[in-house]
């Protein structure tokens, strides 16, 4: 278990030297997602239409922020993970888009895990139910997407963060998922549990 | 002194600063004592460095969020008001006065503005919205005081809950069935309930009677009591260490604390079926509640850490 910090735009080379259980600090730009905005995305790139950003080398925050009005801009009052899991049906599109880092909340299926070894990305586990904490490490608001028509939640937030984290690597380019693995023992020691004896 | 009319409608004023200062210092900022004392003891027992890590984690963000006077989580999750109320009082104006604190709360940052039309996800901008809070009203009589208690339950727990109809064969010997399919719910839900979590579980009634009762058990009591019905204090125990043993952890990160609390609620049933509801808390526990007394004194809940 090693930890590293990443700064953006972040590489592929940087991604495969990553391992399960690695700690991870990130600084750089961070783009808020959630089920919304993932919608979105997919219909713009259905109708081929442009982007809001460029999101290769790029990390997605599964979250929605609390923020407040400070000098006409925005501040990140507090800002956590959301459940990963609603955003599994975009697993190809975000591997597609050039997104290498996905930071969420509860881990992530199947196809997840397929995208992030065929396009080269981890996903990165924050510590859910601290909003103040994740907040701590975000410099700046530098603009946001789509905040009337999504809302302040749904909205993406391109956010400055600084020496985020530990954000702990759930899911690898190579394959593994800590979730999988924990549920196949948790799976074992039920069958203990219940087996006729 | 008294806070009553002659009608027993209680001050307005009175009621709504009493229910802003639930709100603002013992619902957003923080997580309910008895389930702070919990996670400190999970953070003792747990093993793993990680598991620890994340638990440390999390009491910390608990600390920060007192201190900073901000939302311990930046989702407000669902809120829910129990309300209890007697005979010489009445709760003409309550509902109102929590929808207007709420949508208060959320422009002042308090709270996330979450609540959207189900179908077309419109955001009402301000956790305004029909059927925010829910409320769930019970009247008994002989009552002196007005209990109202809120809870703020996280979403990402919901993915996880479950609902099963038994039948009496599908029950098992020992009740055998109805564990293996809340610890298979447990499995499934993984780390996505936002672990440690406390579980709900309602039994009986019809499938509406389990849902409200798997909420209310796990809203209502404090995660540090015992259910007073010796059998289903035996299987709050009983799935509690079942769970302790899965390894899910903290976070889904592995570890020792899945679960800090199982909470049974049951209620008699018909002959031909057992609804059993299966209700994920997350460890973010923000919720208060109050007794407002005719004299005008107040006495809260979840305080101390195993008094009832």
């Amino acid at each position: 278990m090693k930890e590293m910090s990443l700064t953006t735009p972040i590489t592929e080379e940087q991604v495969l030297s990553l391992d399960v259980n690695d700690t991870v600090y990130i600084t750089g730009i961070v783009y808020t997602a959630r089920d919304m905005a993932h919608l979105k995305l997919r219909q713009l790139l259905l109708c081929k239409e442009n982007l809001p950003e460029d999101f290769r080398g790029g990390v997605i925050f599964h979250a929605g922020p609390v923020v407040k009005k400070v000098d006409g801009g925005w501040e990140i009052w507090v800002i956590g993970p959301t459940t990963s899991i609603r955003m599994e049906p975009y697993a190809e599109m975000v591997g597609q888009l050039g997104v290498k880092v996905i930071v969420g909340k509860g881990g992530m299926g199947e196809d997840t895990l397929q995208s992030l070894a065929k396009y080269g990305g981890v996903y990165l586990l924050a510590a859910p139910g601290c909003g103040v904490t994740h907040a701590e490490a975000v410099k700046k608001v530098l603009r946001v997407h789509w905040l009337a028509e999504l809302s302040v939640p749904e909205a993406i937030w391109v956010l400055e963060v600084n020496k985020w984290g530990p954000l702990i690597v759930g899911m690898d380019a190579h394959g593994r998922s800590i979730f999988k693995c924990i549920a196949l023992k948790a799976s074992n020691v039920k069958e203990r549990f219940f087996k006729v004896r | 002194m008294s806070i009553l009319s002659g009608n027993g409608t209680i001050d307005k004023q009175f009621l709504k600063d009493r229910i802003s200062y639930l709100l603002r210092e013992k619902c957003y900022i923080t997580i309910s004592p008895d389930v702070m004392y919990l996670m400190e003891k999970s953070y003792e027992e747990e093993t793993s460095d990680s598991a620890k890590e994340m638990l440390r984690t999390m009491i910390e963000n608990v600390r920060m969020a007192e201190n900073q006077k901000k939302p311990v989580c930046q989702s407000p999750g669902f809120p829910t008001a129990y309300i209890r109320w007697g005979k010489g009082t009445d709760i003409t104006g309550l509902k109102d006065i929590l929808k207007e604190e709420i949508v208060n709360d959320t422009k002042d940052g308090f709270l996330r503005p979450s609540m959207v039309h189900p179908l077309t996800r419109k955001n009402t901008g301000d956790n305004s919205g029909v059927g925010v809070p829910n409320m769930e009203l019970e009247y008994e009589p002989t009552l002196d005081f007005m209990e109202v208690l809120i809870s703020f339950k996280g979403c990402g727990a919901e993915l996880g809950n479950a609902i099963k109809i038994f039948t009496p064969a599908q029950i098992g010997e020992n009740a055998k069935g109805i564990k293996e399919f809340v610890i298979d719910t447990v499995i499934k839900a993984g780390g996505k309930p936002c672990p440690p979590i406390a579980l709900g579980v309602g039994i009986g009634g019809q499938m509406d009677v389990a849902a409200k009762l798997s909420r209310r058990a796990v809203s209502v009591r404090k995660w540090t009591d015992h259910s007073p019905d010796p059998e289903i204090a035996r299987m709050e125990e009983e799935i509690l260490g079942m769970i302790n043993q899965l390894g899910i952890g903290p976070g889904g990160v592995g570890g020792k604390a899945t679960a800090l609390a199982v909470k049974i609620e049951s209620a008699y049933t018909h002959i031909a079926i057992c609804p059993v509801a299966v209700n994920f808390h997350c460890w973010v526990a923000r919720r208060g509640g109050m007794r407002i007394y005719p004299t005008g004194r107040i006495e809260y809940l979840f305080e101390g850490k195993d008094k009832k």
